[in-house]
């Protein structure tokens, strides 16, 4: 009888240790997953801030880029037009002056004509940087032809261009894109990679456009160039981002540069 | 009974196997270490014991206590902010103290299974380990195949060891039914602490 009690009296103490047991495990389980949720929310709220932060970063960067842009076309407009047509307005003026010579005359008619034309020349430059009618005409293979042709003329670089498909006109708005991203590579690697050889390859893989661009110039580091991009790299970044697409830079210290995006 | 001395084996050679890395990978894997050797040394008395029809019961606390003061150790050198550390800290003080007051108070409980005993230590070092995952969840893995199998091993085999001193009165039967449950949770969680070094470690010793 004794016994029985001790044994009942142990039975109950067990029974009571595994239901503690299971509320024990409970309240962790609970605790486990409601800390957990709110850890993670916490994550992807700040993931999102950076989200945030890197579009206004590309935002600024579009805006300076613009007014940049509109600085220069005014400075060209500036320098080599409105002087040129300024003396051309002097010049018409003194036509109207009574008593000139014959000789007068044809000399004052030489120098309007002269600048006249070289101001038209200068308008004609002017927007053709701003952009290329080859490009628009004649699509993105034209004008990367003659991007190149333009590039290589100044005997500094050698440039190595195929094309290995073929792409449709209708879509040249993509392609003025990847003009833009091809002109600021190019201009970088020659300005800052001091490159003498540049090469450009585009294909076509699964109906996606690949393009892989490599030069041997003095190439960076990765590492430290990746916290400083230039309002160049930006403005690439946001042109693949219109483009759905992706870029992949790869450099090192005299190692020239390599970048592959498609699109 | 192939069950037990699987389990041996595979414990001896993580014994085997973690020792050799005791001086190269800091102070956390120690505490892995010795919480092994702790194992060890149970296994190795209580059997030495049983050869020689001795009660062997008292080294299951050992066992608890050991493993308790190990992996809390541990897992309180993985952690990551200071609340935890002091949250580890203090309720491993706590547990020591209750243990010593309850053994003060009733000292017969040495000669068999302590309930209290066992759910204070393993449910604890469960709630160590659970920490040590929700410090894990966004960040790299670490000790985690250990964290898992201490957490199941813990949590089933506390249940067994809850029910070990009405298994004592058991005709002999089925008395061993449940231990030999327990001895194949312990090969898995063997298994587990082998995978453990083999994802982490392997590739170190092979290096060196």
């Amino acid at each position: 009888m004794l016994k029985n009690l001790a044994n009942e009296k142990e039975i109950v103490e067990i029974i009571f240790y595994i239901s503690g047991f299971f509320i024990v495990i409970a309240v962790t389980l609970i605790l486990f997953f409601y800390f957990s949720r709110k850890k993670i929310i916490q994550k992807e709220l700040e993931k999102k801030d950076l989200e945030i932060q890197y579009q206004k970063e590309l935002l600024s960067a579009v805006i300076i880029t613009q007014e940049e842009e509109r600085k220069r076309i005014a400075q060209d407009l500036h320098d080599d037009i409105s002087s040129k047509l300024n003396i051309v307005s002097l010049n018409s003026y003194l036509l109207t002056a009574p008593n000139l010579t014959e000789n007068e005359t044809l000399g004052i008619t030489k120098t309007i004509i002269e600048l006249t034309s070289k101001a038209l020349d200068n308008s004609r430059k002017i927007a053709h940087g701003l952009l290329p009618p080859v490009l628009e005409k004649f699509g993105l293979h034209a004008g990367i032809e003659e991007l190149c042709l333009e590039f290589s003329s100044s005997k500094v670089v050698e440039i190595q261009y195929e094309n290995k498909t073929s792409f449709d006109i209708t879509d040249n708005d993509r392609h003025l894109h990847v003009f833009r991203i091809l002109q600021e590579l190019m201009n970088n690697s020659l300005r800052h990679g001091k490159a003498s050889t540049i090469s450009i390859v585009f294909e076509k893989k699964n109906d996606v456009y690949w393009c892989f661009y490599s030069d041997d110039g003095i190439g960076f580091e990765m590492k430290n160039n990746e916290n400083q991009k230039g309002l160049g790299m930006k403005n690439i970044e946001s042109r693949i981002a219109f483009l759905n697409g992706k870029i992949t830079f790869e450099s090192s210290i005299n190692k020239g540069i390599s970048v592959v995006f498609n699109f | 009974m192939i069950f037990v001395y699987l389990g041996y084996f595979i414990l001896l050679l993580n014994f085997f196997l973690y020792w050799r890395g005791f001086s190269k990978y800091g102070k956390t894997f120690q505490y892995l270490v010795y919480y092994l050797t702790i194992l060890v040394i149970a296994q190795v008395s209580m059997e030495i014991l049983v050869l020689q029809s001795i009660d062997n019961l008292y080294f299951v606390h050992v066992y608890f206590i050991g493993q308790f003061l190990c992996l809390g150790f541990f897992y309180k050198s993985l952690m990551k902010t200071k609340t935890q550390v002091a949250i580890i800290q203090y309720s491993m003080l706590a547990g020591c103290v209750i243990l010593i007051v309850d053994y003060t108070i009733n000292p017969e409980q040495f000669f068999k299974f302590n309930l209290l005993e066992i759910a204070l230590t393993s449910l604890l070092v469960v709630l160590y380990a659970v920490m040590h995952l929700y410090n894990m969840l966004l960040e790299k893995k670490q000790y985690y195949y250990l964290t898992i199998g201490i957490i199941t091993y813990l949590l089933a085999s506390t249940v067994l060891f809850f029910v070990g001193n009405l298994t004592i009165g058991l005709s002999d039967a089925v008395k061993f039914l449940t231990w030999t449950l327990n001895s194949f949770l312990i090969i898995l969680f063997q298994l587990l602490i082998l995978v453990e070094w083999k994802k982490s470690f392997y590739k170190k010793a092979i290096k060196n």
